[in-house]
């Protein structure tokens, strides 16, 4: 049926934009499924499985701290590893986010490769990087330190760099426009605007640092974590138990340590 | 003399788009000009094109006899101060840092990387607080000051260049009556007292009547107009706000009113 329109009263507004959300969610639940069917992941397994898993986690009942200074040494490194590493991280991140960021990299050459670089810092797993450089450099925590600095630089490179391209463009124009060089406009416009933002995301590379400094251990890179290893595998689950309570305790006040610090940074 | 001079100027921006078409003007020094026009018809760009914030498509710009290219285009800015509708200020910094930063251009780029200046910047910097009286709010943060603070701000930092040309980007379009009133008074003393030439782009024909030696009209890339306030009939009113597309424009009499 046609509609007419026969009263002048209100004009007929143009035709809603479409809306694709429904199919976009449709594309992305069936592309859901689909890996579900593909995969052949059965939901009995882990019924069944449950189970098996209480009486498992049943082992850690009884921590055993009697060697608990010891443990908070361990702990102590690891923690060294992290703070490192996260300072490793920020450091090659403060000097390539400048060039990365599309609005203030002086050439496109500089832009292509300090972007490519952090992209192939960020590919690298730090679990393969502390491989490599334990080869290198032998057991202990340094090497740990390397890996987890050589990654996480990677992704504070780049967070920085996205923060920095979100800086509204006037704020740089008004530096650019007294005459100021690149470096000049990074250290005025650049990183006094972001400083918040940038808070935020050393701290949670720091936070998520000290978890991986503790998985890194696993591959003798030092630390709780090649602690940790050695007691589960040789099934001492109370020394097990006793480490991985060091572990969430000292993550818990990071936690807070950094939500602290970021109130207190407004 | 004429201070900038504008040689047969276009400019295309790469979305196709002709902002100027072709205009050529000299602005004698130590004088205060207006540039009068509705939204759109490149006042901004033309303006920007006087510092290099953009450069021209065809012809030249020719700052103190020289040509504004590549290799003296951050010296050429160092002369020229900016002021802009939206302030630009770096609202995480301090007010005195804002101004400090007019002295850059003056600064290695190792005193940079530490926040260092010397004792004869923070001298300039403090006579330019003074200057747009706001001395007592020098350890503020910029955005905790209202717009019309703000703005004075970024003509302290335009001042503290020690500048040859102020150029103002609709320096009042976001402030109330008595502010722009005031950034007006402002710009004007200093014209008159510095002898710095100040080029501003306004959209209110009284602003632009009262306080200008000389008014640039201009309509979609063109110079329409070029004279004294004296000389600002409401006919050269009707050819700088004039609109291709619609004749009988309610803007217009709305400008005209104004006048």
């Amino acid at each position: 049926m046609k509609h007419e329109q026969t009263a002048p009263s209100a004009a007929a507004l143009p035709s809603k934009p479409r809306n694709l959300f429904p199919v976009w969610l449709a594309a992305l639940l069936t592309l859901l499924w689909l890996i579900v069917h593909d995969l052949e992941i059965s939901f009995e397994t882990l019924a069944y499985g449950v189970a098996d898993m209480g009486e498992y986690f049943s082992r850690y009942r009884k921590p055993d701290f009697s060697e608990l200074s010891g443990y908070l040494d361990l702990m102590k490194v690891t923690l060294a590893t992290a703070l490192w590493g996260t300072v490793f991280a920020l450091v090659v991140a403060v000097i390539l986010a400048p060039l990365a960021a599309r609005n203030l990299a002086p050439y496109p050459l500089a832009y292509r490769a300090a972007r490519e670089l952090l992209n192939f810092m960020r590919a690298m797993p730090d679990l393969l990087l502390a491989l490599i450089f334990v080869a290198a450099l032998g057991l202990g925590p340094l090497p740990g330190a390397l890996a987890l600095g050589v990654h996480t630089a990677g992704f504070l490179g780049k967070f920085f760099a996205e923060s920095l391209e979100r800086v509204d463009a006037g704020v740089y124009e008004g530096v650019t426009s007294t005459g100021a060089n690149f470096l000049q406009i990074v250290m005025y416009a650049g990183w006094p605007s972001i400083q918040r933002e940038a808070l935020s995301y050393v701290l949670y590379i720091m936070d998520r640092n000290v978890r991986m400094a503790s998985v890194l251990g696993l591959v003798g890179a030092g630390g709780i974590g090649m602690a940790l290893h050695d007691a589960l595998r040789m099934f001492n689950y109370g020394q097990s138990a006793a480490l991985i309570i060091v572990l969430l305790i000292t993550i818990l006040i990071i936690d807070y340590a950094s939500a602290w610090l970021r109130r207190r940074f407004r | 003399m004429a201070i900038i001079s504008i040689k047969s100027a276009t400019k295309r921006f790469p979305n196709g788009f002709e902002a100027i078409k072709g205009i050529s003007a000299d602005i004698a020094a130590g004088s205060f000009t207006v540039i009068l026009g509705p939204s759109g018809a490149g006042k901004s760009t033309l303006l920007r094109l006087m510092n290099g914030l953009e450069t021209p498509t065809g012809g030249t710009v020719h700052i103190t006899g020289e040509t504004l290219g590549k290799a003296n285009l951050r010296k050429t800015r160092s002369h020229v101060g900016m002021v802009f509708q939206q302030f630009n200020l770096v609202e995480r910094l301090s007010v005195v840092t804002n101004v400090l930063t007019g002295r850059l251009a003056h600064r290695s780029w190792l005193g940079s990387l530490f926040y260092l200046f010397r004792n004869e910047d923070m001298e300039i910097a403090q006579e330019a607080l003074a200057r747009v009286g706001l001395t007592d709010k020098a350890w503020s943060r910029a955005d905790k000051l209202s717009g019309g603070q703000q703005q004075r701000v970024g003509i302290a930092r335009a001042l503290a260049q020690r500048p040859k040309v102020i150029l103002a980007d609709e320096p009042v379009a976001s402030l109330d009556p008595v502010s722009s009133e005031e950034i007006m008074m402002l710009l004007r003393e200093i014209c008159d007292r510095d002898g710095i030439t100040v080029v501003v782009n306004l959209h209110q024909v009284d602003l632009a009547k009262r306080f200008a030696d000389r008014i640039i009209g201009m309509n979609s890339g063109r110079v329409v107009f070029d004279g004294t306030p004296a000389e600002l009939s409401p006919l050269a009113l009707q050819t700088i706000y004039k609109r291709d597309e619609i004749e009988d424009d309610t803007n217009l009499d709305l400008a005209l009113a104004y006048a």
